[in-house]
């Protein structure tokens, strides 16, 4: 055998094994980034179970205690937020049909579907006003791919601004009778992207101004426009 | 719609597995022994021929640099050829005539491969010729360095260790980078008698031989290039010497670089597809007609491909981007969220860590370059340099050569 010969075959193994080393440490690092979100969830899940406990032992007095342990309230939607980034992050590099990846959005819309109910149910009990956005899209369809992006975008950037307004989103089409239910109380239409915004369902999304109209006037600290955002429709 | 990323993936592959060869060739025990050769005491008589049109400012140097040659005196001739220049080399070149060694040839104009067979003629004693160009220099041990290498006489040519003279701006410390791995890829590849070219600077060759092959030719402004294919298509071999340090003065400019690029890749294209086609995947001809040649072709087409494939990603993303963030305001927008730092969003993905492979590659044949020639040169910036600019520049002149071959352009010398 030539030394040519012999080296194309030792570097073609080497280039092989290299390889391999690589494909195995990329799924490698994404079953640990699965891991991560199996294990923020399963903390969470503890987390919303224990307010929900918390709720139910002071139903006498609620709200003072409530209204005093904010700064955990805070951390939890943080940490909601954090795992819905990840989680996205996520879909993006497995995929959106990966099966592990739809377990994790299953479970991370229970929790946010969970934390929603929660805070609905403080509002009336409390008397609070809160700013809560649901907001839907859809992987399947096509026109959403860049309108659903710019409102998640311009979503995270109102928060930013007034971090009390509470943005829960989800997967249109995701295989959940929770969230079937969610839609069918809210009434909401497959027209992406959509909201329903502090009870109002508002579909479409075109521009930043117009979109603030849906919100309470100088919440955003921004002079709201006289119009508003595509078709609206009351609950 | 297609793809076009997933191409990205044979590219890779095929680069990979060539610095792995690389490496194993380096290793291996031909290559071994080449880096150790000690310098013989075999002094034949040998003839450097230079041919010089218009290198007024460079020239001296260049004789100087001969002159100064670790070699018997009786034993070494340098013939000046004045290819009809029009500036005032034939007075500097004159200034030299008296000196015992030195053989000053005036002609009319006839391109590089025809001074280059005037002084091969003339220098009748000689055993050995080199070339050196006009506006190169050569190290003292040099010339000591490669003779040694002509212990086969199945060996037709030995070429020397090139790096740029005295680099002055980022534009020559990338090339002096460029330069140095080609130092490691010269070695490597002579192991496997890979070598497709015999570059103008300090290569040297059996006289008989070139006459026998009928001397140099025009060779579509490649007469180093088409020597070296046709020594290898008559089944001689092309040796190497990695410590025959020879500087060169490379182009100042981004016009200057991209002309004289397009003029070697066009002249690799027609050499290697029109005349030398027979030996493009050629099992007869070893490492160059399965490996060399047809990577070399690959890399014109896969360079274009990847920096189109950039290009469109880059625009794609800035509109995407735009399309995103219009509207919010970029007080927002411009600012990192450091939400998304740490360990979980870190990109690492296939292709960013092969990529990362064969970059650290690129970067270790460089420093063996470096290391096997003793190239006395500080390499940071042209390596820095060479990884963030040659990527930008290449696809002009693959670009132009591309145009150039199917429109049948010719373009001058200079």
């Amino acid at each position: 055998m030539s030394l040519f010969t012999r080296n194309v075959l030792i570097s073609l193994i080497i280039t092989g094994l290299i390889i391999g080393t690589v494909v195995y440490a990329v799924n490698y690092l994404n079953q640990q980034r699965v891991q991560e979100l199996t294990s923020i969830e399963n903390q969470l899940s503890t987390d919303t179970l224990s307010v929900e406990t918390q709720f139910s032992l002071l139903e006498s007095a609620p709200c003072e205690n409530f209204t005093s342990t904010s700064s955990e309230d805070t951390t939890f939607s943080q940490e909601l937020s954090s795992l819905g980034d990840k989680l996205s992050y996520a879909e993006n590099h497995l995929g959106a049909n990966d099966a592990q990846v739809t377990q994790l959005k299953q479970e991370y819309t229970l929790l946010e579907i969970r934390d929603y109910i929660l805070t609905k149910q403080l509002s009336k009990t409390c008397h609070l006003k809160p700013n809560v956005v649901l907001y839907f899209y859809s992987n399947s369809d096509a026109e959403c791919k860049q309108s659903c992006g710019r409102a998640a975008y311009n979503l995270s950037y109102l928060h930013q601004i007034d971090p009390s307004l509470r943005v829960y989103s989800f997967d249109y089409n995701l295989d959940l009778a929770a969230l079937k239910t969610l839609e069918s109380i809210e009434k909401v239409q497959p027209q992406f992207p959509a909201f329903v915004i502090n009870g109002k369902q508002v579909y479409g999304f075109t521009s930043l101004d117009n979109f603030e109209t849906n919100f309470p006037k100088g919440m955003f600290g921004t002079t709201t426009a006289a119009t508003s955002t595509s078709t609206t429709s009351k609950k | 719609m297609i793809d076009l990323s997933a191409w990205t993936y044979p590219i890779l592959f095929i680069t990979l597995f060539f610095e792995t060869f690389l490496l194993v060739t380096y290793l291996s025990k031909p290559a071994r022994e080449r880096r150790n050769k000690v310098v013989s005491d075999f002094t034949p008589p040998v003839a450097i021929v230079v041919p010089c049109y218009n290198e007024q400012d460079t020239i001296k140097g260049t004789i100087d640099s001969l002159l100064a040659l670790d070699y018997p005196k009786d034993k070494l001739q340098i013939v000046l050829v004045n290819d009809g220049s029009k500036d005032n080399t034939a007075a500097v070149m004159d200034s030299y005539v008296g000196t015992p060694q030195i053989l000053v040839i005036h002609k009319e104009n006839g391109g590089k491969h025809s001074a280059l067979n005037m002084g091969i003629e003339a220098a009748t004693s000689a055993e050995y010729i080199g070339g050196l160009d006009a506006d190169s220099f050569v190290a003292p041990d040099a010339l000591r360095e490669i003779i040694g290498y002509f212990d086969n006489p199945r060996i037709a040519a030995v070429t020397a260790a090139m790096s740029v003279y005295e680099p002055k701006n980022i534009l020559q410390a990338m090339q002096n980078a460029e330069y140095i791995m080609g130092i490691a890829l010269r070695h490597i590849l002579a192991a496997v008698n890979g070598l497709y070219v015999t570059p103008g600077p300090f290569s040297f060759y059996r006289r008989d031989l070139v006459l026998e092959l009928g001397g140099f030719r025009k060779a579509h402004n490649a007469e180093d290039m088409e020597m070296a294919l046709r020594m290898q298509r008559a089944g001689y071999l092309i040796d190497n010497a990695p410590r025959a340090r020879v500087y060169t003065t490379a182009p100042m400019t981004v016009r200057a670089l991209i002309k004289q690029r397009t003029r070697w890749t066009t002249g690799f294209v027609r050499n290697v597809l029109y005349d030398y086609r027979d030996m493009l995947g050629n099992r007869k001809f070893g490492a160059l007609g399965l490996l060399v040649l047809p990577l070399g072709v690959l890399a014109i087409v896969a360079g274009l491909f990847l920096f189109f494939l950039v290009i469109i990603q880059v625009i794609t993303q800035i509109i995407s981007t735009y399309t995103l963030i219009r509207g919010v305001p970029l007080s927002y927008s411009l600012v990192p969220h450091f939400s998304n730092l740490g360990w979980y969003y870190i990109p690492l993905t296939a292709v960013a860590m092969l990529g990362t492979i064969i970059t650290l590659g690129t970067i270790g044949l460089i420093v063996v370059g470096k290391r096997i020639s003793n190239t006395p040169s500080r390499l940071f910036s042209g390596i820095v340099a060479f990884m963030f600019l040659y990527g930008l520049i290449a696809p002009f002149w693959l670009m132009r050569t591309i145009l150039d071959v199917m429109t049948g352009t010719r373009r001058s010398w200079r």
